[in-house]
């Protein structure tokens, strides 16, 4: 995979040569080695982000890595990329190359103890750097939180429009469906709300946390039931009557909810106690790409690509088509409707006219953006997508005109995606490298 | 090599820090207003209004050489951050504009699907903020830290009913109203409970509503005709305005059609033409015919951007006003994030008989304004003309 430096004009072959001759250095260093130096990058933020920034001439940590600072005030590009090298790049780097033997052997070690204890260590080292980096203000942590839902709410389409094929366009409907029933059940029973009156049940607000996860399922139990509602008459047919029967659920759910004045119609419910913090968040988006990496990867899952690819060749096969179809396009309506409860204690707001035919386009453009059939893609269409309209946000119009022109590009080149159609094998990801490589 | 390059590149990055760092940080000579508005999305006019009405205000600072607080002037900063008209991206400006852009007070979101949401952002994280157009009473409701400088549906319904009374001395009366949309659904509601509090039950001889997006309004017109109502209320926005009154004008509708502040578009006599000369609607403020202060503004803006400003344009005016004397009125800016807010708050929640171009303003406890409503006739040059006005 290098480049050959002979064959190409000079410069350019030095680059390409600096290049690869990084990439070799760095084909050592295993995950773990990266995420231990991007928690040392983001310890050092926290404890001398101010400083440097303040050094830099800019007031605060810049966010987003810079880009807001660069887009907002161009005279503070300079800054900006410096301070992203200071305190991410340069630290991050050193810290994976130098620790990359005993990143080795560590990695070596958790997995020969058991892939589950290495993943969890994984894991918690990911939810330590997202929580220092958080940390630092409300922005960035509501930044995190609403990428990580929106992880899951791609995750959750990508089922349907990848896995299985065939395109739906309820999604926003399910998380509406998720969102409504979550937060009327903890305003209900939980808060003292000017539509509901006082809470039914007046718990002390520690245990709130544990009951939030009921709520979420029943946001979730509620939204597949919706899904069943679709399913049971468009699954007679295919391709783009699924995406016209959804759609219609779509609208349907949201008149359905501008009407019923009991959950305040139009004007919204608020007042969602505030339960969606970090920690529950990024447990439910763990458990949410865990359990579909691992449904996808099931027979079912395979059963799944089976229908896609030819129908009437699975169903010859001995696959039942149409439980295989129900049981993804349910599972999928389900997680949507979790993410949409969670989405609701976040915003502690929620209204119908959130859930209309932009917040498809996002959804899909996510799905489609990062990559069908790979939960590899969803999340890294779900966290760019995110990343990119925050960062992109003060160019006001014109990133409206970036955005889809980017998406036009993926879809020459990459016509499924940045990343489809591959899996998402965790103990490749998590096994030491370096060695020569064992298969 | 390649080490001696690494040194040589970390070296040169760490002189350019220091050169850089000679510029030094704003400082607390600098006072941030955060202004969260629809700069992208369903209404981008409001946003532009905002925005420029906001930019308006501090070249007026600026051109005083900075804003004098308790005898020390300093330099006005506007963070300008665009919520796309969604309830999320509200919520996410406000929030940067909070913790991360560290202002000292937020003026906006404008729509009440924005307001409400961002305005628990605000309260949560202690920061005062000002809606200047959100009418829904759950945008300020126990929220002390969260203020508007309009009226509210529940006075403007009440104002559109008794002005028809009084005027025509109508007693029925029909509404078509969008049943998707928070606004025109709650003041349809508030004006029918107004109505039927002056003329009796009944006397709303046809409640007819459509959904956001229609565009044909035939059969609620043909409805509305039959039932014998004597005139129409119809709270829509300028789009939907112009497509009503054409049509019901087709269908041979010939008596009065009374609307409310969202016809105070520049837009609504533009698409409606000479259907809606001699309309009346109820709003913040007239421009034709204007006098003093607000002539003042609507001259200037209009000289700046080309057209007269709507009624979100002259509010946020008035409330960059009113921020303004809120600070001035702190006495002095510490520094202190937390106390300064603290203060500006209680400064709001003090100004007694602010007198905007929008009319004077007393916050009540809500931080809702006591202030008059304006009944303005669209003449037949398509100018909004002051008819009269309506005081609580």
């Amino acid at each position: 995979m290098g480049v050959e430096s002979g064959a190409i004009p000079v410069k350019a072959g030095r680059m390409g040569s600096l290049v690869s001759k990084a990439r070799a250095w760095y084909s050592g260093v295993p995950l773990l080695g990266w995420l231990l130096g991007v928690l040392v990058a983001v310890a050092l933020e926290h404890i001398l982000g101010r400083r440097v920034a303040r050094a830099l001439g800019m007031s605060k940590e810049p966010v987003l890595f810079g880009f807001v600072t660069m887009l907002r005030d161009p005279a503070l590009l300079p800054s900006a990329v410096l301070y992203v090298l200071l305190i991410y790049l340069l630290p991050i780097a050193a810290v994976a190359r130098l620790t990359a033997q005993l990143t080795n052997r560590l990695a070596a070690t958790l997995l020969s103890l058991s892939s589950g204890v290495s993943s969890a260590v994984h894991l918690g080292l990911i939810y330590g750097a997202l929580h220092l980096w958080s940390d630092l203000s409300d922005y960035r942590l509501l930044l995190v939180r609403l990428t990580l839902i929106a992880i899951m709410v791609t995750l959750s389409l990508n089922l349907v429009n990848g896995y299985m094929g065939e395109f739906s366009c309820s999604h926003p409907g399910f998380m509406a469906l998720g969102a409504y029933t979550a937060s009327v059940f903890t305003v209900i029973l939980f808060v003292d709300d000017r539509v509901f009156g006082a809470p039914l049940l007046a718990l002390p607000p520690l245990l709130g946390q544990f009951v939030f996860p009921i709520a979420l399922i029943l946001g979730g139990v509620v939204a597949a039931l919706g899904a069943l509602l679709v399913a049971v008459p468009s699954f007679r047919t295919r391709g783009d009557y699924l995406a016209i029967v959804s759609l219609a659920f779509m609208f349907i759910v949201k008149s359905l909810i501008e009407n019923l004045e009991i959950v305040g119609g139009p004007r919204g419910l608020q007042g969602q106690p505030d339960w969606a913090n970090l920690p529950t968040v990024f447990l439910w988006a763990v458990a949410c790409i865990w359990i579909i990496n691992n449904f996808v990867r099931s027979t079912l899952g395979k059963a799944l690509n089976a229908v896609r690819d030819g129908e009437m060749a699975a169903n010859a096969m001995t696959v039942d088509t149409r439980r295989t179809k129900m049981v993804a396009f349910l599972f999928a309506a389900f997680w949507a409707g979790v993410a949409g409860g969670l989405f609701a204690h976040v915003l502690r707001y929620v209204n119908p006219g959130t859930f209309d035919l932009k917040k498809l386009a996002e959804v899909l453009a996510m799905v489609y953006l990062g990559g069908l059939n790979s939960v590899m893609g969803s999340i890294v269409g779900a966290v760019g997508f995110n990343l990119l309209s925050e960062a992109l946000r003060p160019l006001q119009i014109i990133k409206w005109m970036i955005i889809p022109v980017l998406l036009i590009l993926v879809m020459i080149f990459r016509p499924t995606g940045l990343i489809a159609f591959r899996e998402f094998d965790v103990q490749e990801l998590i096994r030491p490298k370096g060695e020569p490589q064992q298969h | 090599m390649s080490k001696k390059h690494t040194f040589r590149l970390v070296a040169l990055l760490l002189v350019g820090a220091t050169i850089l760092g000679a510029c030094g940080p704003a400082g607390p000579d600098t006072i941030k207003i955060g202004i969260n508005a629809p700069l992208t999305g369903d209404i981008p006019k409001v946003g532009e209004g905002t925005k420029f009405a906001a930019e308006m205000w501090l070249a007026d600072i600026e051109a005083a050489g900075g804003l004098e607080v308790g005898g020390k002037k300093y330099n006005v900063e506007l963070v300008i951050e665009d919520n796309e008209s969604k309830a999320e991206s509200a919520t996410k400006a406000s929030t940067k504009l909070i913790t991360q852009d560290e202002v000292l007070i937020i003026v906006g979101p404008q729509s009440s699907k924005q307001a409400v949401p961002a305005g628990g952002v605000a309260n949560d994280n202690e920061t005062p903020m000002v809606s200047p157009w959100s009418t829904n009473p759950n945008t300020t409701l126990d929220r002390p830290w969260v203020f508007r400088s309009c009226f509210l549906d529940p006075f403007q319904g009440p104002v559109a009913a008794n002005f028809i009374t009084e005027e025509f001395g109508f007693s029925k009366a029909a509404v078509l109203y969008d049943v998707a949309s928070d606004y025109p659904k709650g003041l349809a509601e508030f004006f029918k409970a107004a109505w039927e509090d002056l003329h009796g039950a009944g006397s709303v001889a046809a409640f007819e509503s459509f959904t956001t997006g229609d565009a044909d309004f035939s059969s609620q017109l043909t409805n509305i005709i039959n039932s014998g109502a004597e005139v129409i209320f119809t709270p829509q926005y300028y789009n939907e305005v112009a497509l009503i009154v054409q049509q019901a004008h087709e269908l041979g509708w010939d008596k009065p059609i009374v609307g409310s502040d969202s016809w105070g578009s520049a837009e609504t006599v533009e698409l409606c033409g000479a259907d809606c000369y001699g309309l009346f609607f109820s709003t913040h403020y007239a421009a034709a015919g204007a006098t003093g202060a607000t002539k003042a503004f609507i001259d200037r803006y209009e000289a700046e951007h080309g057209y007269v400003p709507d009624d979100v344009g002259a509010l946020t005016w008035d409330t960059m006003l009113i921020v303004q004397e809120a600070i001035q009125g702190c006495g002095e800016v510490s520094g202190e994030l937390e106390k300064d807010r603290q203060c500006v708050r209680d400064a709001l929640a003090r100004i007694k008989d602010f007198d905007g171009i929008t009319g004077k303003m007393t916050f009540t406890e809500e931080g809702d304004p006591i202030k008059c409503a304006v009944i303005v006739r669209i003449s037949e040059a398509g100018e909004f003309e002051f008819y009269k006005s309506a005081c609580p």
